[in-house]
Parts: C-alpha cells; structure tokens; sequence
C-alpha cells in the first residue's frame, strides 16, 4: 500500500462526490435536452469513479515509495505565504514596494544572500520592472503611497 | 504551384521587420529558458502571452512558437555540459551528450544535436505545410457528434501519453473539465460554481490558471530541490563534427525526424515522448548497442532531432483540429484565442497570413537558432552560471505583473498564487498539469458539442456511433481505455530498456513541455 497515494486518492474521491452534489444543485435537464448540471454532474461521476480506481490502485500496490526528503518544505511554504501577504497589500502598499520586499524576502529568508546583493537586486528589480510595464507598457500597476 | 503562392504569402508576412525581430526575440527567449533549467516552455509563453496582447495575431504566434521550439535547440546544451535537462525533451540527451563532453567531444555533441535539431525542424515543417490544409479541409465536414468524439478522444490520449498513470492522467483531465466549467453555461447563460464571486462568472481566467501552475508551481518545487549548477570545465572546440561522426549521426537523425513528427502529431504525444522512443529505438537497432550510455553520438542525434521534429508537429492537430496537443501548444491556442481566431480546420482557410506566416518563420527561426546555438554557444555557457536563486524571484516578478495585467485586479493576483500552490502539490505527487490545461481549454467545447448531439438527436446515443467517423473515434478512445493492463506492462519494460535504473531521477516531465 502506498499511503501517500492512498491518502491522495481518497481526497480526490471526496472532491468529487462533493463537485456531484453541487452539480445536483443546477438543473440537470433530460438526455432529450441536457442542462447546465448535466454535463458537471456526470465529470464529478467520473472523477469519483477514477479516484475509487487510483484508491484500489494504491492500496494494493506493493511498491515502495521513499519518504521525502522534508527539510525544505517550510521554505515552500515561507514563500507562499509572501505571496498571499504580497496579493493582499498589493492595491494598498502598491507594486514598487510590495515588490522590492518580496524579492527582499526571497533572497534573505528563502535562499540567503549578501545583505548588498539582496537588497541591490530587490530596488533593481522592483524599480526597473515599474518602470518597464508601468510607465513604458501602461500596465495600471498600483502605485501605492510612494 | 498553389504551394508556392501561400508559401510566398507565408514568406511575405515573415519577412516584414518587425515579424523578422519577434521571430528573432522567440528563438532567443527560447533558446534562453531552454538552457536554464528550472523553467519551461509552458511556464515562459505563460508568462509572455499578457505581453502579446497589443501586437497582431500573426506576430503574436510568430514569437509564441519560436519560444516552443526554440527551447528544443537550447534544452541540449544544458543536458550535455551539465547532466542536468534543460527542459524535459531533453532528459535522454543527458545520457550520451554528457559523457561525450567528459570524453572532450562537447564540442562534437552540441554541433551534432544543433544539426540534428536544424535538419529534423526543416523536415517537419515541409511536413506541416504538407499535411495541414488536407487535414483541415477534411475536418471541416465534422458536425457535433464528429467533434464530441474528436474531443473525447484527444482528451483520452493525453491522459494517456502524458503521464505514467492512465488513472492520474484522466482524473486530471476530470478536474481541467470540471474547472472549464466553472463561469456561465455555454449554451443556456445559467450561472455554475460561481459562489457569488462576481469575477468568476466569466471562468477561470486559462491564462491566470496556467501561469499559477507552470510558473508560480515550477519556482515552489524549485524551492524545495535547489538547483545547483557545475559547468562541465572544458574547453567547447570543434563545432563542426567531422566526417567520421556525420556518417554515424545520418541515419539517427533521419530516424529520428521521421519518429519525431508522427509521435508529435497525437495529442499527448510531443517532444518528451519522442526523445524517449527514438533513443530506445536507436539502441535497440543498434549493433554494438553497448556503447550507448557510454557516449554514443547516435543517443544524441536521434533524441535531439525527434524532440524538435516532435514540437513542430505538434502544430499540425493545433492548426487543422483545434486541439492542443501539449501544455505549450496549448499557450499559443489561448494566445490564438485572445485575438479572436479559433484554432481549427477554418483557420488555414480564413486567416492563411496566420497559418503560411506562422510556416514561413518557422523556417526562418531555424535558421536563426542554428546560428544562436553553434556560433554564440559561449554566451549561452555564461548564461549558465547565473545561480538560480536570482532567477527565482525575476520569474515570480513576471508572473505576478503577468496575472496583475490580465484584468487590472488584485483578485486575479490571488487566483494564480492559489494555482501555483495546486501546480506544486500536482508535482509533488507526480500529477501531470498538462492533461489539466489542456481538459480546462477543450471543455466548454466538449460540453457544447456533446450537448448538441443529444439535443439533434432527442436524447439518443446512438448518434455516436452510426455515423462512421464518430464511431471509429469513439472506438479508438475507448481501446485505449481499456488497455491499461497491457500498458503498464509495456511501460515498465520500456523504461528499463530506456535508462535502467534512471527512472526516478530523470523521470520526465510533461508538465514542463
């Protein structure tokens, strides 16, 4: 058995039953004349379906799966978590700054650098992309207070 | 002669300046991410397909496939200098293109795969330009039922020849059908899964969905694994094989070619796939098939020419079908799309600039991507050395922007970085995205097609299958289906035969093609 797999599986089964119970919730129409849920309803059906196959697949699958390697994954979700903080301030803080602390962060807490580097390449880019799409392109990037 | 004059028509619309400078800017950016490992095809014309918005439809395409195939010539240098694949077609190149530049004969590979590559992308486009108007003019005849089954089945084989589980491959095909349905209904206007976000009415942007899962996903899972690049310390001389390799490289890259358009033309199939094959190929008609592994010229010619045979023909059930064949091909439908041409048997018809332009300057990028990958291999060396921690956050900074430009929304920000979460937890579980995008692009039109047959017919299935392309369609669709037994057993014996024990650390991924 492949727990992982396994674990996979029985999300993805979940997903579906519940995509075919909102499907059940628009109308479904007739096979004369299908309508908007029929054609959702009947991919959740399949996913759900699938999902009970991969399921079988790894329950009885024999083969071995190394465990992962885990050490980097917090990093993974350090930057993801910037990136969620960057979307949320974007329109208040605006591009340039939101920007420059982003590669900020990414150069100083995911892979560090030399402060110098780090906060050279953070104003360059920041700088030099606003300059490039907001003012040469006309992308209506957010300003911000600056 | 009728050739000729599109042919002439394709050549004068290449041949404008600014077509000859977007098909220059394709094959470099191309060549460029193809040498950078860490970032693919996808992702890159993911990024660019914002910028492409203001400039006409022919020039857009022009510099979207010099991208695709452009990555092609550069995804080889990587492979034979690093032992690291530059993008995913090139992962077998690594096998004999590396130990060769360990045995001094860099120079020889990187001449032979650029050759390889330049003659294998020439003969595909005489293919395209010979296949495609045939194939369209016969598609035009498809109604409903025909197209429900084209769909069905192109869908089917993506599932099947993207990954190396059917089941995964179709349930991500599931989830792309599912989430194309996301927005107004296609035929009746009803609002579905909309939750009342007002912004999803209109469906998941692809664009967003695509940058989140090629460009945001592709930087997450390189987070995690850390590229680290040694050169290979040499010094590259002798671009020009010698008489003695040419011989031995001959009859791979004609074999190659060959292999490498018909493999592109299936949906699903494409460059990854192709460079495999042609190297289990080469071996298995070799005769002294021990000296592959060891530095064989032939492992390098034959995967390098199939790779690049394979992406320009994978444009041909683009250009004739409308069906995207692979997570790139893809990209340029969607750019196809903004521009408000619809990629399908009208378009050789209708837009002939498109399509004989789009032909034209693939001859014209090959010839430029011969000179940018023999002459300036030193530039693209250098280019090697930029660690990939700078890269990442100038990639993040594209996507961002990218997502930001779509509709002038914050909101749109945030669907990308939720894709780009989706796209590395797919990676992490060895999910391929590219049955994904592509189920998402076709979906609407699967869901319209096959609605209308049932609403023509009053509800009877048997639509289908009396009539006789749809039938054979549908039957193929379903062989396939059926034969996963068959396929794994195929599967595994055709990776050890491949590259033993090679398979979990170069396994190849679809997603990045």
């Amino acid at each position: 058995m492949v727990r992982r797999d396994a674990a996979v599986a029985a999300l993805a089964l979940a997903f579906g039953a519940a995509a075919a119970y909102e499907s059940s919730q628009l109308p479904f129409g007739t096979v004369h004349s299908p309508g908007p849920g029929f054609f959702p309803w009947w991919t959740s059906i399949v996913i759900a379906a699938l999902a009970s196959i991969f399921l079988a697949q790894a329950l009885t699958s024999r083969a071995k799966v190394e465990p992962e390697a885990g050490g980097r994954i917090s990093k993974v979700l350090a930057l993801l978590a910037a990136l969620a903080l960057y979307t949320y301030l974007l329109e208040t803080l605006g591009y340039p700054l939101c920007t420059f602390l982003l590669v900020l962060f990414m150069l100083r807490g995911i892979e560090p650098q030399r402060w110098t580097l780090a906060l050279g390449m953070a104003a360059f880019i920041a700088l030099v992309s606003h300059v490039v799409f907001a003012v040469w392109l006309g992308v209506p990037l957010p300003r911000g207070p600056l | 002669m009728e050739l000729l004059n599109h042919l002439a028509t394709g050549f004068a619309v290449a041949l404008t300046p600014a077509n000859l400078l977007y098909c220059f800017l394709g094959s470099f950016i191309g060549t460029a991410i193809g040498v950078l490992p860490g970032l693919g095809p996808p992702a890159t014309i993911a990024l660019l397909l914002p910028i492409t918005y203001g400039i006409p439809a022919d020039s857009a395409v022009i510099l979207l496939a010099g991208i695709f195939y452009g990555a092609m010539y550069g995804g080889s240098t990587t492979s034979i200098l690093l032992n690291i694949p530059g993008e995913a077609a090139s992962v077998v190149t690594c096998l004999d293109g590396y130990q060769m530049a360990r045995q001094g004969k860099a120079g020889a590979a990187l001449a032979i795969s650029a050759f390889g590559s330049f003659i294998a992308g020439t003969l595909a486009i005489v293919g395209l330009m010979l296949l495609a108007p045939p194939l369209a003019a016969f598609a035009l005849k498809f109604g409903p039922a025909e197209n429900f089954a084209l769909l069905a089945l192109g869908l089917t084989m993506v599932g099947y020849l993207a990954g190396a589980s059917l089941t995964k491959g179709l349930m991500m095909a599931g989830l792309g059908l599912l989430l194309g349905t996301v927005g107004l209904d296609p035929i009746m206007g009803t609002q579905r899964f909309t939750y009342g976000f007002f912004k999803l009415s209109e469906g998941f942007d692809f664009i967003l969905v695509a940058m989140g899962l090629f460009g945001i996903g592709e930087v997450l899972a390189n987070v995690e694994q850390t590229i680290t690049a040694d050169v290979f310390q040499t010094k590259i001389r002798g671009l020009l094989p010698s008489r003695e390799e040419w011989r031995q490289a001959a009859a791979p890259i004609a074999r190659g070619s060959l292999l490498g358009f018909f493999i592109g033309v299936l949906p699903g199939g494409g460059a990854i796939i192709s460079s495999f094959i042609s190297y289990a190929v080469e071996k298995k008609f070799s005769r002294h098939p021990e000296r592959f592994g060891k530095g064989a010229i032939e492992g390098v010619a034959a995967p390098e020419s199939a790779n690049n045979s394979a992406a320009t023909s994978s444009f041909v059930p683009l250009l004739t079908l409308g069906i995207p064949g692979n997570a790139s091909i893809a990209m340029i439908f969607a750019a196809l799309m903004i521009h408000g041409i619809r990629p399908g048997p009208l378009l050789v018809a209708e837009r002939p600039e498109v399509f004989w332009g789009l032909v034209a300057s693939m001859y014209i990028g090959n010839i430029m991507l011969l000179v940018l990958n023999l002459p300036l291999i030193g530039l693209w060396v250098k280019l090697l050395k930029v660690p990939y921690p700078l890269l990442a956050p100038l990639i993040l900074v594209f996507v961002l922007i990218g997502a930001y430009s779509v509709s002038n929304n914050s909101f749109d920000v945030g669907v990308t970085v939720v894709f780009g979460f989706l796209g590395y937890l797919l990676r992490k579980f060895d999910f391929e995205p590219a049955p994904l995008v592509l189920a998402m692009i076709l979906g609407p039109q699967l869901e319209a097609s096959l609605r209308r047959s049932l609403i023509y017919s009053r509800g009877d299935l048997m639509v289908f299958f009396e009539r006789p392309i749809a039938a054979a369609l549908l039957a193929l669709a379903v062989l396939m289906l059926l034969s996963p037994l068959f396929r794994n057993l195929l599967g595994r014996r055709f990776w050890q035969f491949v590259a033993p024990g090679s398979e979990t650390r170069d396994k190849p991924d679809a997603g990045s093609i």
